[in-house]
């Protein structure tokens, strides 16, 4: 697998020199790669979001390099915006940063800043609304009518539209109610299968994060604490706990009945894997 | 970036001018500005430096945060003191054409940078130590007489210190939406004057979506909360003039007193 995006030692300090310098990135060094979809978790305050808004330029690194593709996307700070269309990044509340006239103008924002011709920015917004299943009649009205999810969903296509090589979701589903949640959800999962590009998803659901990511990056205090396959990530349930945060609720729960001496395997991450487990257990219980 | 500015000076602490009553505050010091122009003579000025420069030391806010805010207003009082230095009369010290320098001039042009410098620090004293919604606790307080005059004082008073309360709200929100269409690829530093405006675009206008659904939220808020039912409002934290505030009155009346003093019994050189 080709390393897509690489941070060397990045570093990043608030206010730097006064009494209120906080380094909210201290030396982290990672290597996604590409086709991956990397989940990150943290504590509030972790650095997270410090961490992706270095990824794509938008803040510069104190000391450090962020690498795309194998260049220092700072050499040149002139090009930095090159980076940006490569490199998508989808805010939290991503809604509140609708403004056009129509949802399909604000769609073909990014690909029109991106330099491309009407007929082709509109051809990528089409396909971005397709993949967040914007309905076509949803496409003339003014952003402002939409409803909190089709906003939602309006503005996470204005991303996709860009057709970045890196898509970084920062609390995409926060605020969505559960049925809105899974359905963002698999809509991303699709996206990713069907462009085959890299994604990072932040969130705070560690439910979320089971279902989807093959990586897990965990930061704490600034610094990467952990960065390992998803299973073996939950695997560590009581340093997640130290860090204050939490494996999958099914996780734990079958955690503990393996703790209490069921044959499971304890390490089940959705509630498929779990209720599959289960099932085959009940089957050999109802046999004896 | 957006977050850098400060606005409003409030630099947070527990001195003895931070504990004062705002309202005895604002009070002394235009008592004291009032007596910054009034004092003519080197030494009732040199009281009032005096004054001044005590109450800086007792605030607890670094000295050179006060240099900062001279910093800003350099130009003004050497633009003043240097035309003062050519008003003067008597004989020339220097004299070069029209131009003529004497000695008069000179104690002009310093009496009026010490005037303004001590303007200046005096009154951020008060913003320094006095935070912006007790300033305006206060100053509602001040002008309740106005309300005789049908002047809606509590409003106004309500108003900015709602005003005052989103600047930082707003800034945030600024910054962030800044970083969202730069994500997708707004170009907001490059370009002429129009093309920056017209870059603006994006960013203003879900800044005014989201500040009127602030308001509206607000709003709703406050009358969730009966605001405006009442006639009579009441505070959540009262004014009290302590001692400390009877103390700062009597030093500062003591320092007016031997001010008019100074003027009238002194020569002006002095």
């Amino acid at each position: 697998m080709n390393p897509v995006l690489e941070t060397r030692d990045l570093t990043f300090t608030y206010s730097p020199g006064t009494a209120y310098a906080k380094t909210a990135c201290d030396h982290v060094n990672l290597t996604v790669y590409e086709g991956e979809f990397l989940g990150v978790i943290g504590h509030t305050g972790s650095g997270k979001s410090t961490l992706i808004q270095q990824l794509n330029g938008l803040l510069q690194p104190t000391s450090g390099q962020v690498l795309l593709h194998g260049q220092d996307i700072w050499a040149d700070p002139k090009k930095i915006r090159a980076v940006r269309f490569q490199v998508g990044m989808v805010f939290q509340y991503p809604e509140y940063q609708l403004f056009e006239e129509t949802v399909m103008k604000d769609i073909c924002f990014g690909p029109k800043n991106k330099g491309l011709s009407d007929e082709e920015a509109l051809q990528c917004a089409k396909e971005a609304a397709y993949f967040v299943d914007l309905r076509e009649e949803l496409w003339e009205k003014s952003p402002f009518e939409l409803s909190g999810g089709e906003k939602r969903r309006a503005a996470i296509a204005g991303v996709l539209a860009m057709d970045p090589d890196v898509l970084i979701l920062d609390e995409p589903a926060a605020g969505l109610d559960p049925r809105g949640r899974d359905k963002l959800l698999s809509q991303i999962r699709r996206y990713h299968k069907a462009r085959g590009n890299t994604v990072l998803l932040v969130s705070h659901s560690m439910e979320d994060i089971a279902r989807v990511a093959d990586r897990v990056l965990v930061m704490n205090g600034g610094k990467m604490a952990m960065l390992d396959r998803t299973e073996n990530v939950f695997a560590r349930g009581d340093e997640l706990q130290k860090m204050g945060l939490m494996v999958p609720q099914v996780t734990r729960i079958m955690a503990r009945l393996r703790q209490e001496g069921y044959p499971v395997r304890g390490d089940e991450l959705t509630v498929e894997q779990a209720l599959e487990e289960l099932l085959a257990l009940c089957g050999k219980g109802g046999a004896d | 970036m957006l977050r850098d500015i400060t606005l409003g000076q409030f630099y947070p602490g527990r001195s003895v001018l931070h504990r004062m009553d705002p309202r005895v505050k604002i009070l002394l010091v235009l008592c004291t500005i009032v007596f910054i122009f009034v004092a003519s003579t080197f030494s009732s000025l040199g009281l009032i430096v005096a004054l001044v420069f005590l109450s800086m030391c007792l605030s607890g806010v670094p000295l050179r945060m006060y240099g900062k805010s001279l910093k800003a207003i350099l130009f003004v009082v050497l633009f003043t003191s240097v035309l003062n230095l050519f008003y003067g009369s008597g004989d020339p010290v220097l004299q070069w054409g029209f131009m003529r320098i004497t000695v008069d001039g000179i104690r002009r042009a310093v009496f009026v940078a010490v005037r303004i410098s001590t303007l200046i620090v005096c009154s951020a004293i008060l913003t320094f130590t006095t935070s912006p919604t007790q300033l305006t606790d206060a100053l509602e307080r001040l002008l309740r007489p106005l309300k005789k005059l049908k002047v809606p004082v509590h409003d106004i008073a309500m108003m900015m210190t709602i005003a005052l309360r989103f600047v930082p709200t707003l800034l945030e929100e600024t910054d962030k939406i800044m970083s969202a269409q730069k994500a997708r690829g707004a170009d907001l530093e490059s370009g002429g004057v129009i093309q920056r405006v017209k870059a603006m675009v994006p960013v203003l206008i879900p800044l005014f979506v989201s500040a009127f659904r602030r308001a509206y939220d607000l709003a709703m808020a406050m009358e969730c909360r009966c605001y405006g039912i009442s006639p009579r409002v009441t505070k959540m934290r009262q004014l009290h003039v302590g001692r400390v505030d009877l103390w700062a009155c009597a030093v500062v009346a003591l320092v007016m007193a031997a001010v008019v003093a100074g003027n009238l019994l002194l020569p002006v050189w002095m």
